[in-house]
């Protein structure tokens, strides 16, 4: 295996020019194949609340081979040789519209779509219901629909998109009630997480028992687990790609909910009729208020809240031109009275401008802003401190969209990322322990350039194909060293403002092919290199407000991953069930670990802490869905295994790495029973975690010491889970709704462990025992929930 | 380094009161089937800088599920040497256990302890460092978890102009902490320094009687400790993969030599 990870680079060299040429030949073909047709294109919105629908897709009955899907904004395009024809405009969720077109000239067609308000009174043709998962190359995606997301019981009745992705194959929750999550072996520092295309660096509250995402404010969410695009990049495992809702352009409203611990509301409506709307979406945690009625003054005196603010606006000057704003704000706030104080949280902006250059050609323009902080503050008298540490991001993107003909849809763009990165700072009183100290800033400008082709060569074969170029330039000012293994500094510069300290580039090519043998079933292949130059640095097992940012430098490479995947997609009973089973393997490199007794934290020399070397994962999924009717839910099943390999490490052999699972299942089904009555229920079971227990014990200054063999050598117990829920629609009024949500999480009440620890046993002296902490046993919830 | 321990420690008790109103974690003992290593040898060898008998000890690890009795390894040759060429053999005393008397260790020598058992040959190198004087320990209320409990408090004012590290060890009316407090000066450099020795190892009341030794250690010997406080920290909120810390020792021997300075003071809590 050491010989094939050797060699993969250098495969990938030839691969990489074979790929161009065929780049190269695509672009000099295509306008030949052009002749003689016409353009439809237009936009796809919600027929109540104008909102641009994202992924519907189009067909032309008459011509099978043609199909396309309106992106990011609603708007799509097509193009066929002059004629009379039938095309289905169809989207999860809403009645299909069919449409005659004569087609003798480019054609602007909008449309709008209606929700299906009555699951029982709908009846679908089957051939209206999307095969896309079988016939599009896309391979390694899910794409997650809102209304179930609301529908699936979490904790504490929090809805929540990052705990429900992790019910899907090939996706693991981090712990226990938490947001983190890892993706076919990657960590989670490997999840490109994107909100309006702004990256968001930590997406968990309260130590990540709920999400940044408040689901109220979300429209779309897809999760790409292999075969990413080439507009994606910059994280190695997968891209969360999350869209936030634009709010009604016909009609003012307001909905939300109590819940108990926190309340929601989000207010929408147009700020000119048709044209432009603003959605406006807030959260609030109240668990403070339990505290509150503590006795103990302490207690009382203390904060522990969050909340998240949404906001987004559009306006579409005419049919060409339409600007996009949306922000997103975020704190967690804790705090012992005059003991201590802590909170962090993100801020994103993202400013779009959408412009048609003609029907075949679509643009888009961001720039983005994204923030993270924290700041912990202590006010213990002679141990007070204050500790900061920043990271601020600054892109300007630009994405083209060129529906060129038939069969070739193209997709370009280029992309700066300025990173400022305030690794941390303390500030003292004079009466202080502890001095001040400020960590140097870290400056660098990621850049990139993509370009894709969705070609689709005949009914059954299309392939995505395409190519990114990523590069990293890190700047100075500042003092970059240098570090032999031991950590001792090797060589030590200081640069001035602007300069080049270090930069690197890196070419990933992204394939996926799909080859339908059936209308109902096809085989799938995928390749595709990921890198990362943006790297959390943190020695502890679980992620924490305090997670330390580093860019690649002199010492850190930039990570890398190979993935290759192939499938089989099957669809049953007229697309009413989903069958897929996909097989992958990762190469890793450049993997970052830490030494024995880091010391990370406010180090100007964190980087003489680590350690680099090796991964794989590889494994198995398999996946069946229904889609539609009035119970609809899936089965995920995941066989997998995901190995480091670092020299300085369990003498250098693969050990298991943390978020390794061997079985992992999830079953989630939701039933209509009625108008007024729906159900929902999880269930999960999962492997172990790989831990490293001890193999011995000796007495080292008169304490008992633990001797440990190997790395991650050993499996906490298996998790399970089941969590029930029911939605009770209250009576229709003609100007208000209200529901309310019921929970129970962990019915049968099963002890998951979230920690084994040892220690000296207090009730038999002179021994020791393992001691297993679980979190959650049986909680119930309610939730009220209001639209106006 | 013990205020941001601290931040740790309050993240758990955030998290605990999270968990408190969410519904109850609970802990539980469990029996776990563990691999048990073969045995290995285990050396713990100190130099201080009091004139007096200065002892290492010799013994073997056992298995997790064993009592905590260790056996003894008998009949191994311990010297110790210092950079001036003078040799000090060390005398079994009793079973595993070796001493040299009378001796003290001087500031800023390096000695060298070799110990030769099995067939095998194992050597340490440690620095004694320069005191630093610990200047008093103080009480007060336990800010964390139930009021009538103390946390103490070490106080002392670290030199400007070098690099120290500590290790602290706890008695409470002669019970030892079971808590590793270690700290470097890479923030309290020059400062006058209070640190509160943070624990939950043994109840503190008022009344109790505190003792405290303080030692300043040499690099190794802090990592050494260093690295064993962090894995004390696993658990709820998250923690370190536990490891062997880092030995001065060759050969793959566990345990350490350290040359330190030793001072103890006692207060009874208030």
């Amino acid at each position: 295996m050491l010989n094939l990870n050797n060699s993969f680079p250098y495969i990938n060299k030839h691969r990489l020019n074979i790929l161009l040429c065929i780049l190269f030949l695509l672009f000099a073909v295509i306008p030949a194949s052009a002749q003689n047709s016409f353009t439809i294109s237009g936009n796809i919105k919600d027929a109540a609340s104008g909102e641009a629908l994202i992924g519907a897709t189009v067909k032309v009955k008459e011509l099978p081979q043609i199909a396309t899907a309106s992106n990011s904004y609603g708007f799509y395009s097509l193009s066929a040789p002059a004629g009379g024809y039938t095309l289905t405009i169809s989207y999860v969720g809403y009645k299909p519209v069919f449409l005659t077109v004569s087609l003798h000239r480019d054609t602007v067609l909008n449309v709008v779509l209606s929700s299906k308000t009555d699951l029982d009174e709908v009846v679908i043709n089957g051939k209206a219901r999307n095969n896309d998962n079988v016939s599009s190359p896309q391979m390694g995606v899910e794409k997650l629909d809102m209304s179930q997301i609301n529908n699936v019981p979490v904790l504490l009745g929090e809805r929540d998109i990052l705990k429900t992705i992790s019910l899907l194959p090939g996706v693991k929750a981090a712990s226990e009630g938490n947001t983190g999550f890892y993706v076919r072996g990657g960590a989670s520092d490997q999840n490109l997480i994107l909100l309006d295309e702004a990256v968001v660096y930590n997406a968990s509250h309260l130590f990540g028992f709920f999400s940044t995402f408040n689901s109220d404010a979300i429209k779309d969410v897809s999760l790409f687990k292999g075969g990413m695009p080439a507009q994606y990049g910059g994280r190695l495992s997968s891209v969360l790609d999350i869209k936030m809702d634009e709010g009604n352009n016909k009609d003012y409203g307001v909905e939300g909910g109590i819940g108990l611990i926190s309340s929601r509301i989000k207010i929408e409506g147009p700020i000119v009729q048709d044209k432009g709307s603003f959605m406006i979406s807030a959260r609030r945690t109240y668990i403070d208020l339990f505290l509150k009625a503590s006795s103990d003054s302490t207690v009382k005196g203390s904060s522990l809240y969050f909340y998240d603010l949404n906001a987004k606006a559009n306006y579409h000057f005419d049919d060409k031109n339409a600007v996009y704003l949306s922000g997103y704000f975020g704190k967690d706030v804790l705090g012992l009275k005059n003991t201590f104080g802590t909170n962090w949280g993100n801020a994103t902006g993202t400013l779009r401008f959408n412009h048609l250059f003609s029907s075949k050609l679509f643009s888009n323009t961001s720039l983005i802003y994204s923030n993270y902080n924290y700041a912990i503050q202590s006010y213990l008298p002679g141990n007070d401190f204050l500790a900061v540490s920043k990271i601020t991001d600054l892109d300007l993107k630009e994405d083209f969209q060129y529906f060129a003909n038939s069969s070739h849809t193209i997709k370009f763009g280029v992309d700066a990322l300025h990173h400022n990165l305030a690794p941390g700072s303390l500030t003292t009183t004079d009466n202080s322990s502890f001095n001040d100290k400020v960590i140097e800033r870290r400056y660098g400008l990621e850049t990139a350039a993509y370009i894709s082709d969705e070609w689709r060569v005949s009914d059954k074969l299309n392939i995505l194909y395409g190519m990114r170029l990523s590069g990293i330039f890190i700047f100075g000012p500042g003092t970059f060293s240098t570090y032999d293994a031991d950590g001792n500094t090797l060589t030590s510069k200081t640069y001035s403002s602007g300069q080049v300290v270090k930069d690197y580039f890196n070419l990933e090519p992204r394939l996926s092919a799909s080859y339908s043998l059936t209308d109902q079933t096809s085989i799938k292949a995928s390749y595709n290199r990921n890198t990362q130059n943006i790297h959390i640095l943190s020695n502890s097992n679980s992620s924490t407000p305090t997670d330390l940012y580093a860019m690649s430098s002199n010492n850190i490479k930039p990570e890398i991953a190979d993935q290759v995947s192939t499938g089989y997609f099957r669809n049953f009973d007229d697309n009413i069930f989903e069958f897929s089973t996909e097989v992958y393997y990762k190469w890793l490199q450049n993997q970052i670990d830490y030494k024995n007794g880091a010391q990370l934290l406010l180090n100007q020399d964190v980087e003489s802490q680590l350690v680099y070397g090796t991964g794989r994962a590889y494994g198995i999924e398999f996946f069946m869905k229904k889609k539609y009717g009035r119970f609809n839910g899936w089965i995920g099943y995941t066989l997998s295994r995901t190995e480091r390999k670092f020299a300085a490490i369990n003498d250098g052999n693969y050990f298991p790495a943390t978020q390794d699972r061997t079985h992992d299942v999830s079953v989630v089904g939701i039933y209509q029973l009625s108008k007024k009555w729906s159900f929902s229920g999880t269930f999960v079971y999962g492997t172990g975690n790989a831990v490293t227990y001890p193999n011995g014990k000796y007495e080292v200054g008169g304490l008992t010491t633990y001797y440990y063999s190997q790395r991650n050598g050993d499996r906490e117990p298996s998790n399970n889970r089941l969590d029930l829920g029911a939605t009770l629609e209250g009576k229709p009024h003609k100007k208000y709704h209200s529901s309310w949500t019921f929970g129970i999480y962990n019915v049968y009440n099963h002890r998951n462990p979230y920690a084994i620890t040892f220690r000296d046993s207090k009730t038999d002296p002179g021994t020791t025992e393992a001691v297993e902490t679980s979190l959650f046993g049986r909680v119930p919830s309610v939730t009220w929930n209001f639209k106006f | 380094m013990i205020g941001m321990k601290q931040i740790k420690l309050n993240y758990l008790i955030i998290i605990a009161a999270v968990i408190l109103v969410a519904g109850a974690s609970c802990q539980k003992v469990i029996s776990l089937k563990l691999n048990n290593a073969a045995p290995q040898l285990v050396i713990e060898g100190n130099l201080t800088d009091q004139f007096g008998v200065q002892y290492v000890t010799i013994t073997r690890s056992v298995p997790f599920t064993s009592p905590n009795v260790v056996p003894t390894v008998g009949g191994a040759i311990v010297t110790m040497s210092d950079s001036n060429g003078n040799v000090y053999n060390f005398s079994q005393i009793s079973a595993g256990l070796y001493s040299f008397y009378p001796i003290s260790g001087v500031a800023g020598q390096t000695y060298k302890l070799t110990v030769t058992t099995g067939g095998k040959t194992y050597t340490a190198s440690s620095t004694m460092p320069y005191p630093v004087n610990l200047d008093s320990l103080s009480a007060k209320i336990n800010v964390f978890g139930k009021s009538d409990l103390r946390t103490i408090t070490v106080n002392y004012q670290d030199p400007p102009d070098t690099a120290n590290q500590y290790r602290f060890v706890l008695y409470v009316n002669s019970q030892q902490s079971g808590t590793i407090f270690t700290n470097d000066d890479s923030f309290t450099n020059g400062r006058y320094v209070r640190e509160d020795l943070v624990q939950n190892s043994v109840d503190i009341h008022a009344g109790d009687t505190a003792t405290v030794e303080m030692q300043c250690v040499d690099r190794n010997i802090y990592e050494y400790w260093f690295s064993l406080s962090q894995q004390q920290n696993n658990g709820p909120g998250g923690g370190t993969t536990p490891s062997n810390p880092p030995s001065n020792f060759n050969n793959n021997a566990l345990g350490y030599f350290s040359a330190h300075t030793t001072q103890t003071k006692k207060i009874v809590v208030y």
